[in-house]
């Protein structure tokens, strides 16, 4: 359960970068947010994981304000971060480690996590010694590692090819398909959105506030070839496309013919 | 192969030429020896007469120990300064000066506080290498990549863990090309403090040889000097590469 109520923050006493955010998560709901760049998506995402001060507004997490290295959630980052000096199975267990899980679970769940991303017969490989899919694979398996029943995660697949990318969604939606997880994920790509989430909450550009929140009622389980033919998910991907123009120019020509 | 060849032919000619040159007198075998001389003199001195092996064994000795006291200290005084940036502020004017100072200047003192033995030779090198490991220790441990620490924060991971598994592994590198560098500068301290003066090691020798004009025997601990540096220098790349296997 992730509630956000009125959240605004700027930096450095500018102007806003986000304003007057209201977003309320369910437990194991997959969330996605998407909006133009620097509108504030990352500053959500860092606040509710406690990495920074909730200023104006109030958030709350399982009732409980945010706070770096609370166990009910995980943080992942866009690059993968692996440790170079691990190897994939060390890497994976890292999260857990920290959190004092003993050696033999954490070595157990490791070792299926990476089967499950598509990683058996690599346990032993360096981080040097694994393509760029292949290292977010890993990145995926330690964070699904960790016990957290809350993800946050901070676009993932920003940084890998377009067949890399759908390969990794797919893997994304079985792992939490079996593990069921409360999603935050912030991406730029609309069909990653509606690929994966239950709901895409669409930002305006800066100051970013929350301009629509779409359900996906996508029929699970999902993959992401399949939804290509599927006419419902391109009708989908045209509304959030559209929320997301408005909320890039719409917002602003409207507040000019306020004024 | 050809190359070897081409480079043992050169070196081979250089030194027929150098042997005839010193022969004839063409220049005074005073100033540049006699490459036969030479392969004798080390030959007596390792195999024989053990001159060298005993100059050269003081010499290890002292450089070892200057490289271990100072690497192990500039080790641990490069993670103090990381971790409590306090201790860094304060002792930096004092670190920097004395870095400033020209090593080999510090030797009249060393000896007066040591006397003519070995530690006043490891001191020489100490601190040099002492520096030279601090400052790539630092540099190492700042080096470390902020997605690593943000990680490490979100998992709520003690700071003892945080230096442990992120920021120590990260310095290996930097420290290691430190402790190179340091290792052959540990060498040059002590021979730099044998020549100044001394009772042992292969810069007394040098310049006890020089002194008395045994030109042969100059240039043959050269050669050993420069083997020995050598080998160093591969050691420490070997276990380098060993211990960085990851990257
Ligand atoms: N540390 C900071 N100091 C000052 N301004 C910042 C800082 N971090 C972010 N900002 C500003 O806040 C705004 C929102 O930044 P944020 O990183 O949250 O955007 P974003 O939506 O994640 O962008 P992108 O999609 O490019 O990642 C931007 O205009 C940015 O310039
Ligand atoms: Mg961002």
């Amino acid at each position: 359960m992730i509630e956000i109520r009125g959240l605004s923050h700027r930096f450095g006493g500018e102007v806003f970068a986000v304003q007057n955010i209201d977003i309320s998560i369910a437990a194991g709901e997959f969330v996605s947010i998407v909006g133009p760049s620097g509108c504030g998506k990352t500053t959500v995402l860092n606040i509710v994981a406690g990495l920074l001060p909730t200023e104006q507004g109030e958030v709350a997490i399982n009732g409980t304000p945010p706070r770096a290295g609370r166990h009910d959630v995980a943080y992942m980052l866009a690059r993968d971060s692996l440790f170079p000096w691990c190897t994939a199975l060390t890497n994976t267990e890292f999260g857990a480690e920290i959190r004092a899980e003993p050696a033999e679970s954490r070595r157990r769940k490791a070792l299926a996590l990476l089967e499950a991303v598509g990683l058996k017969g690599f346990e032993d490989k360096l981080p040097k010694a694994l393509s760029h899919g292949m290292r977010q694979r890993v990145a995926l398996a330690r964070t699904f590692c960790l016990d957290s029943q809350i993800l946050l995660m901070d676009e993932p697949f920003g940084a890998l090819d377009a067949q890399t990318k759908l390969q990794l969604e797919d893997v994304l939606l079985q792992l939490w398909a079996s593990m069921r997880r409360t999603v935050i994920f912030i991406t730029h790509d609309l069909a990653e959105a509606v690929v994966l989430s239950d709901r895409v909450l669409v930002m305006s550009a800066r100051p970013g506030r929350v301009v629509a929140d779409i359900s996906i009622p996508l029929k699970r389980p999902r993959s992401v070839s399949d939804l290509q033919r599927d006419p419902h998910y391109h009708e989908l991907y045209a509304e959030v496309w559209e929320k997301l123009e408005e909320g890039m120019t719409g917002m602003n020509t409207r507040s000019i013919s306020l004024a | 192969m050809l190359i070897t060849l081409g480079r043992l032919f050169f070196l081979f000619v250089l030194c027929a030429l150098w042997e005839l040159v010193s022969i004839q007198q063409w220049i005074n075998p005073i100033f540049i020896g006699r490459p036969t001389q030479i392969v004798r003199f080390l030959f007596d001195g390792l195999f024989v007469n053990y001159e060298l092996v005993i100059q050269a064994y003081w010499t290890m000795v002292s450089t070892a120990a200057a490289f271990i006291l100072g690497s192990a200290f500039g080790i641990l005084f490069g993670f103090l300064f990381v971790t409590y940036p306090l201790v860094e502020k304060f002792l930096e004017p004092i670190f920097d000066g004395l870095n400033a100072l020209p090593r080999i200047a510090l030797a009249p003192l060393f000896l007066l506080w040591f006397g003519l033995g070995l530690a006043s030779k490891i001191a020489l090198g100490f601190s040099l290498t002492f520096f030279i490991v601090l400052s790539s220790t630092v540099a190492g441990a700042r080096s470390v990549n902020t997605d690593f620490l943000i990680l490490a924060k979100t998992l709520g991971a003690s700071p003892a863990s945080v230096f442990r598994k992120i920021t120590l592994p990260s310095a290996v590198p930097s420290i290691f090309s430190g402790l190179r560098l340091g290792l052959i500068y540990a060498l040059l301290g002590v021979i730099g403090g044998e020549i100044i003066a001394a009772e042992k090691g292969l810069g007394q020798l040098l310049s006890f040889l020089a002194g008395s004009f045994k030109t042969n025997g100059v240039f043959a601990v050269l050669i050993l000097l420069s083997f020995l540096g050598g080998l160093l220098t591969y050691l420490t790349s070997k276990i380098e590469a060993r211990l960085l296997r990851w990257r």
